[in-house]
């Protein structure tokens, strides 16, 4: 202890903020969140389901998930991997006693591994409903209140800007973007989410920044978009632009088997995030789940640390070729069983598909990297209409060529518009000329048509239901609903996947379906016996991502109360 | 055929928690054969979208007694349907912010009071001791009864749902009410989106969309329906009792079992634009500032999502129960003004009898059709169209 602490600060550097976790001092070096200040330290980072109190750690590692919430200077709920202490920060753990590595709470989940009845359950006898209701209560919840403290010091006077064209994302697709239109004479204001991201000259790139609101534009008059977004911690922005381009392209979807929320379970997002130079990523031996483009990715950045490629489906040479040069086995064609842990994931149990041999694999995580979709809740929003891709399971804006959605005046650019990557460059400037001119003056020439990867999930998870003990895997981490639930109200006669949603709390957590919706449908699809498509869509509700109410008081009253969907 | 059969004694539009209720109870006194049709999913009304109030505070003894009534039938709902809708009865805290608001709120304690109810008048103090952090000097006081309380609204309607289906009664969902068959002056049967249907009596319980039904029907009556906007933030360790409503702006929010806190507020809004369920910036920075302002912490919890649903009001803020007086056959159980899953348990059982042909037992005054009928200058009103 004494030498760790004497090597710590040994390398403590002049800009390191010091901070204290969960009682003990720690470091973050300048640009480094949290979560990646913990990870180089080794320290894990435990978080507790909201019900049964499972342990949960780090798995998308871009902002949706419920598994590195901390609590900040008495703020709950404040997400590790979007957070850079400050000098001083005091920052804890919540939703478990005495600490989330032994939470006593964690004894409902063991107790009652198939999960407690809250719907029939806990009824009787009657003079037991007070007591039943103070448990319950008790049990959930992920955070404590926030102090007064914590809420001052949050306040900051709301942003309100008028733009001729916002764009939201500052990756690759909408730099590319805003650099066309700035090439013509536009000035835009460009929101972009990460916390750090490199200016573009000419245009007002907006960092920490995330869209969270776009409703229909007005039917009549000027029709023009109200934006709404925050800037970190809880800057309220609403920006009133002529035109949106979306460039918020894609994530890494979730997988269903059972501890399937275990730590070190993580996305192909995080092991990025994790992996961008200089830091380390927190595994040595993880198993790659997916055998496309994104698994090839991941072998790329950090093929010294995989023990083994596992793909639901074919693997792609491109994926071959990086194993064998890394000396990875492939595992092609299999259902993934289970992970293995208590704490954290220790093995990885496997079976060929249709019926072959099985396979036990030590790790010490999982990455998905196996199916990629767009995040397109500001498409659903703004009432764009949306095209079900049944080769990667996901909705996708219907798109012209030139970019232009069907609501006139709203854009996308990149992996949502479904332009494959060599194309985006030339891309981006036919969606930057149709902004301006107009998306009928545009002649778009060169754009392929887009060829996703085939996930084969459908068949996957037909298996993978036949499969004893499947309904043990968690179907919404985020809410603790297990894949055993969703079987039993269809069982019940509830049907499509918004009955099945209140009925189950299924997507109604953090993430609000971010990672359980896609899987589900799938599911869904087959219980019902109906094509994926017609077990409908969760409405996709304002914010996109939780906002503080700080930020959305930071803003007065627009003008004009606009369309509501 | 979308439907078992093609005739019915009675046709309930709305499978909401009014309209299944009624089922419910026809089925049980030999109304049936019973259609319930729906024009979208189960829960996708105002029964899918409220924050899940049961208060007994109203401004009028008939109200209060209805609450009453269906507060015990609430209180009985995980006995008698088998389904855990979490009923916690941790009051409902009112607040006035003058004291022109505190003296309405004290004859509202009277009535109450009155009813055998034990409503309390509190000062500010007192209020503060119910709602941790409020902002100093934000209010003057309040009232509270601590028998009223909060439900998760989902397991009440899948419960009365399965009830009703175990009775036979069949429920048809995306199936949209054109309007009703009249021969010989009286209800016939009911055309819908799937063909039409042989019934001698429709009940129209189909909340936001009830006056549309009744206009279709040729039938003039005064149901507008309004959007309402409520939203819900991340969940939080449990803080929050009481369902807190603030008389001057109707300001409304309360922490679900699952520690959300989950609110809306009454906004201006121009009724009959449009349908949908969605939200507005405007809703959402007016009522974080409300929120914020009356408790400064919760500036620093996320807000999780926000949708909207419809009111069905009526001028005088009663509902409508009872047959027509211009069209026997159809009887109205509607206009809730944002009110019918708190009631639905006593008045359900008077619009079934309505159905039946049986008296309702109600004041024809407050509850009638025919009160719009014969305009005469109302003598009461129910104004705490709150929460």
């Amino acid at each position: 202890m004494t030498r760790e602490r004497a090597e710590r600060s040994l390398k403590m550097g002049e800009s390191d903020r010091r901070f204290s976790f969960r009682g003990r001092p720690r470091s973050a070096r300048e640009g480094e969140t949290l979560l990646a200040a913990l990870a180089r330290e080794r320290v894990p980072l435990l978080h507790r389901s909201i019900l049964y109190h499972r342990p949960q750690g780090p798995f998308c590692g871009i902002g949706h998930c419920a598994g590195c919430l901390v609590r900040v200077n008495g703020r709950p709920n404040v997400r590790a991997c979007r957070y850079e202490p400050s000098e001083g920060d005091s920052i804890t753990t919540e939703n478990a006693w005495p600490s989330p590595t032994w939470d006593v709470f964690g004894a409902i989940g063991l107790l009652r591994p198939g999960g407690v009845d809250t719907l029939h359950g806990l009824r009787r006898p009657a003079w037991a409903t007070r007591f039943y209701q103070r448990l319950v209560r008790r049990f959930a919840g992920t955070g404590e209140p926030p102090t007064d403290a914590a809420a001052r010091a949050l306040a900051a006077p709301g942003l309100v800007r008028t733009a001729d064209v916002a764009i939201v994302g500052a990756g690759d697709a909408g730099r590319a973007v805003t650099a066309a239109l700035v090439a013509s004479g536009v000035r835009p204001i460009v929101l972009e989410r990460n916390l750090r991201v490199p200016p573009v000259e000419g245009a007002d790139v907006m960092p920490a920044t995330t869209a969270v609101f776009l409703p229909p534009p007005p039917e009549t008059g000027e029709r023009r978009f109200t934006l709404l977004g925050f800037r970190e911690p809880a800057q309220g922005v609403r920006i009133d632009a002529g035109s949106v381009v979306l460039a918020t392209g894609g994530y890494d979807a979730s997988l269903l088997f059972r501890g399937n929320d275990l730590p070190g379970v993580l996305t192909a997002d995080a092991a990025m995030a994790f992996s961008t130079p200089p830091r380390r990523v927190p595994f040595e031996r993880a198993v790659v789940v997916g055998g496309g483009l994104r698994a090839a990715a991941v072998l790329a950045r950090c093929a010294s640390t995989v023990e083994a490629v596992v793909a639901p489906g074919e693997i792609r040479p491109e994926v071959v070729r990086a194993a064998a040069d890394a000396g990875v086995p492939l595992y092609p064609r299999s259902l993934l069983l289970r992970a293995e842990g208590r704490h954290h994931v220790r093995a990885v149990r496997l079976r060929a598909r249709s019926g072959g041999s099985k396979t036990h694999l030590s790790c010490d995580a999982v990455v998905l990297a196996h199916r990629r979709i767009p995040l397109t809740q500001l498409f659903f929003q703004a009432g764009a209409t949306m095209d079900w891709r049944p080769e990667v399971g996901a909705y996708f804006p219907h798109v012209s060529p030139s970019g232009a959605t069907s609501v006139p005046g709203l854009f996308v650019a990149g992996s949502a518009a479904s332009v494959p990557e060599p194309d985006r460059p030339a891309h981006a400037r036919s969606v930057a000329d149709a902004v301006v001119h107009g998306p009928g003056a545009t002649v778009t020439t060169g754009v392929r048509p887009y060829h996703g990867v085939p996930t084969e999930l459908l068949g996957y998870y037909r298996e993978l239901l036949r499969v004893p003990g499947h309904g043990r895997s968690v179907a919404c981490p985020c809410v603790d609903v297990l894949v055993s639930e969703v079987e039993e109200a269809v069982r019940s006669g509830y049907r499509g996947i918004e009955v099945v949603k209140r009925y189950s709390s299924l997507g109604t957590g953090i993430c609000q379906g971010r990672y359980c919706l896609p899987d589900a449908l799938l599911l869904l699809s087959i219980l019902e016996d109906r094509p994926p498509e017609e077990v409908g869509y969760i409405t996709q509700r304002p914010p996109v991502v939780p906002t503080p109410l700080a930020a959305f008081a930071s803003l007065p009253a627009p003008a004009s109360e606009g369309v509501v969907p | 055929m979308t439907f078992a059969r093609n005739s019915y004694r009675t046709v309930v539009v709305g499978a909401g928690i009014v309209g299944l209720f009624t089922a419910y109870h026809l089925a049980r006194s030999g109304g049936g054969p019973v259609l319930v049709i729906d024009r979208g999913f189960l829960s996708s009304g105002a029964s899918g979208r409220n924050g899940g109030g049961v208060r007994q505070q109203w401004e009028t003894r008939g109200t209060v007694r209805l609450a009453r009534e269906s507060v015990e039938a609430y209180r009985r709902f995980g006995r008698e349907f088998g389904f855990n809708i979490w009923f916690r009865q941790t009051g409902y805290l009112f607040l006035a912010e003058n004291d022109a608001e505190l003296a309405r709120l004290r004859t509202v304690h009277t009535l109450v009071a009155s009813e055998g109810l034990a409503s309390k008048v509190l000062d500010a103090a007192a209020v503060a001791q119910f709602v941790d952090g409020i902002a100093p000097g934000a209010v003057v006081g309040g009232t509270y009864l601590e028998s009223d309380g909060t439900l998760y609204p989902f397991p009440a309607v899948w419960g009365v749902y399965e009830a009703a289906r175990s009775l036979g009664v069949e429920v048809a969902f995306g199936v949209e009410a054109l309007g009703v068959e009249v021969r010989n002056g009286r209800v016939a049967g009911l055309l819908t989106s799937q063909g039409p249907v042989t019934t001698t009596t429709v009940v129209n319980a189909a909340g936001g969309w009830s006056g549309d039904l009744s206009r279709r029907s040729g039938l003039e009556v005064p149901n507008v329906a309004t959007r309402h906007e409520i939203l819900a933030t991340e969940s939080l360790k449990p803080f929050l009792d009481p369902m807190v409503v603030r008389v001057s702006d109707g300001l409304y929010f309360s922490q679900s079992m699952r520690g959300e806190i989950i609110g809306g507020l009454t906004l201006p809004h121009r009724p009959g634009t449009s349908r949908g369920t969605g939200s507005s910036p405007a809703f959402l920075s007016a009522m974080a500032r409300a929120l914020v302002g009356l408790v400064p912490r919760l500036g620093a919890v996320g807000v999780l999502r926000a949708w909207s649903g419809f009111y069905d009001d009526t001028p005088d803020g009663f509902p409508v129960i009872g047959e027509d007086p211009r069209l026997p056959g159809f009887v109205h159980g509607n206009g809730f003004g944002g009110h019918g899953f708190m009631l639905a348990p006593a008045t359900s059982r008077r619009i079934a009898l309505a159905a039946l042909g049986q008296p309702t037992g109600l004041d024809p005054a407050q509850f009638s059709p025919e009160r719009f009928l014969t305009p005469t200058p109302t003598a009461t009103a129910e104004r705490l169209q709150l929460g």
